[in-house]
């Protein structure tokens, strides 16, 4: 199994650096692989809105950047994990900027139905199980919910159930680990 | 009352954001609000723009964001730009305390898809001090284009909508709930809406000549 950690931390994070080494190492013991993107040191254009990606070039963004490489490791991959700064209740600058350029390559423009609202069908016939663990320095309940909402609403997109934690103030990679390890309990990763 | 619409959308000019953020304009204009537009990518692209559009956060009364919903929340130059904003509020000692409104646009079906972006702008508004103003959000957003008036029926449910809530934002007050419910009312059934959708995609990919199928896997492990 190959899985792939999409570091979403933002310059002067001290919290998401930690939560990615616990990650890691808590999926090292249970696959073969684990590729790292460290977004902010990749070159990811904002999205430009032109839907290239389904119209021109279906299948890849019409701009020739970094995230064609995160794309290919993404569709290869069998394990995806978002590791980001809670940001009002959503991701950082980074990782949205990624996901934003390369979820609709791996959509089929045309509509479905899925959990009774309309997304797209699926253009690939597996994807990488994916879950999302978000950091915050300090409790906030409402952030932590709606994280948790947008990474379960991310999930229906590939009309998936999603699992996600949010490590609050986790400092040490050991905790770290344990808690990514539960994670991957929940979302059924084998051991 | 100084304002200054956010407009979040990478298509400037030619997106549905700007139609709607214009019609706001124009009716906080009619109420003698000092309205001011900003495209947030076109600020975000450089040091000066960026910093004019700080400057612009803290010299306003009412911020309205209002962009297109992408992967179920803002599009990633705005969330820099919220983030920009954060940092900035907690260095200044005593940043005032503008109100803050978002006008979210999906092109789902169903307006309920922009629950979370909504939240997200919510939060942001109580995390940074600021007093959060309501929102309005609608589905098949797609269909808008650069005239809401070319809309079946004129687009009159939104252009009232932005009209009721002009008025109220101008009055010092929040986005009331009747033109909450309007905006987000479907502009045509959702049959018709999936079917021009999918026929949609068909016709722009042959009218860009593209020489791979809708359905291409360019990483096809899958």
């Amino acid at each position: 199994m190959k899985a792939l950690i999409l570091d979403g931390s933002r310059e002067g994070d001290s919290l998401t650096p930690v939560a990615v080494l616990g990650t890691t190492s808590a999926l090292a013991e249970r696959v073969e692989t684990v590729a790292l993107f460290k977004l902010r040191d990749l070159a990811i254009a904002p999205c430009a809105g032109c839907f290239g990606c389904w119209t021109r070039t279906p299948g890849e963004c019409v701009i020739e950047d970094d995230a064609r490489d995160v794309l290919r490791s993404y569709v290869g991959s069998d394990i995806v994990t978002y590791v980001t700064p809670v940001t009002f209740g959503g991701y950082s600058f980074q990782l949205k900027k990624l996901l934003d350029r390369i979820i609709l390559s791996v959509l089929d423009p045309r509509f479905t139905t899925v959990g009774g609202e309309v997304h797209h069908l699926l253009r690939y016939r597996r994807y990488p199980r994916t879950i999302g663990l978000g950091t915050l320095p300090s409790p906030d309940p409402e952030a932590e919910r709606l994280f948790a909402r947008l990474v379960a609403r991310n999930g229906l997109n590939i009309h998936q159930t999603v699992e996600s934690i949010v490590l609050v103030g986790v400092a040490d990679p050991e905790s770290a680990r344990r808690s990514a390890e539960k994670l991957l309990d929940r979302a059924g990763v084998p051991a | 009352m100084n304002a200054l619409i956010l407009t979040g959308s990478p298509k400037g000019r030619k997106s549905a954001s700007f139609s709607l953020a214009s019609r706001l304009a124009e009716g906080l204009r009619e109420n003698d609000v000092s309205a001011r537009e900003e495209p947030v990518h076109a600020g975000l692209r450089t040091e000066e723009g960026t910093r004019r559009m700080l400057d612009a956060v803290d010299g306003s009364d009412l911020v309205v964001l209002v962009f297109p919903l992408y992967v179920d929340s803002l599009p990633a130059p705005l969330t820099r730009l919220l983030e920009l904003v954060a940092e900035r509020r907690t260095r200044v000692s005593s940043p005032g305390i503008p109100r803050l409104a978002a006008i979210v646009q999906c092109g789902f079906p169903e307006s309920r898809q922009c629950d979370t972006a909504v939240g997200i702008c919510r939060l942001f508004a109580e995390r940074t001090g600021m007093r959060w103003a309501g929102s309005l959000a609608m589905g098949m957003g797609g269909s808008i284009g650069e005239d809401i008036r070319r809309l079946p029926g004129g687009g009159k449910n939104i252009l009232d909508a932005l009209k009721m809530a002009a008025e109220s934002l101008a009055m010092g007050g929040a986005i009331p709930v009747e033109a909450t419910t309007l905006f987000s009312r479907p502009l045509m059934p959702l049959w018709l809406y999936t079917l021009i959708g999918n026929l949609g995609w068909r016709m722009q990919l042959r009218k860009n000549k593209s020489r791979r199928p809708l359905t291409y896997r360019p990483y096809s492990q899958g």
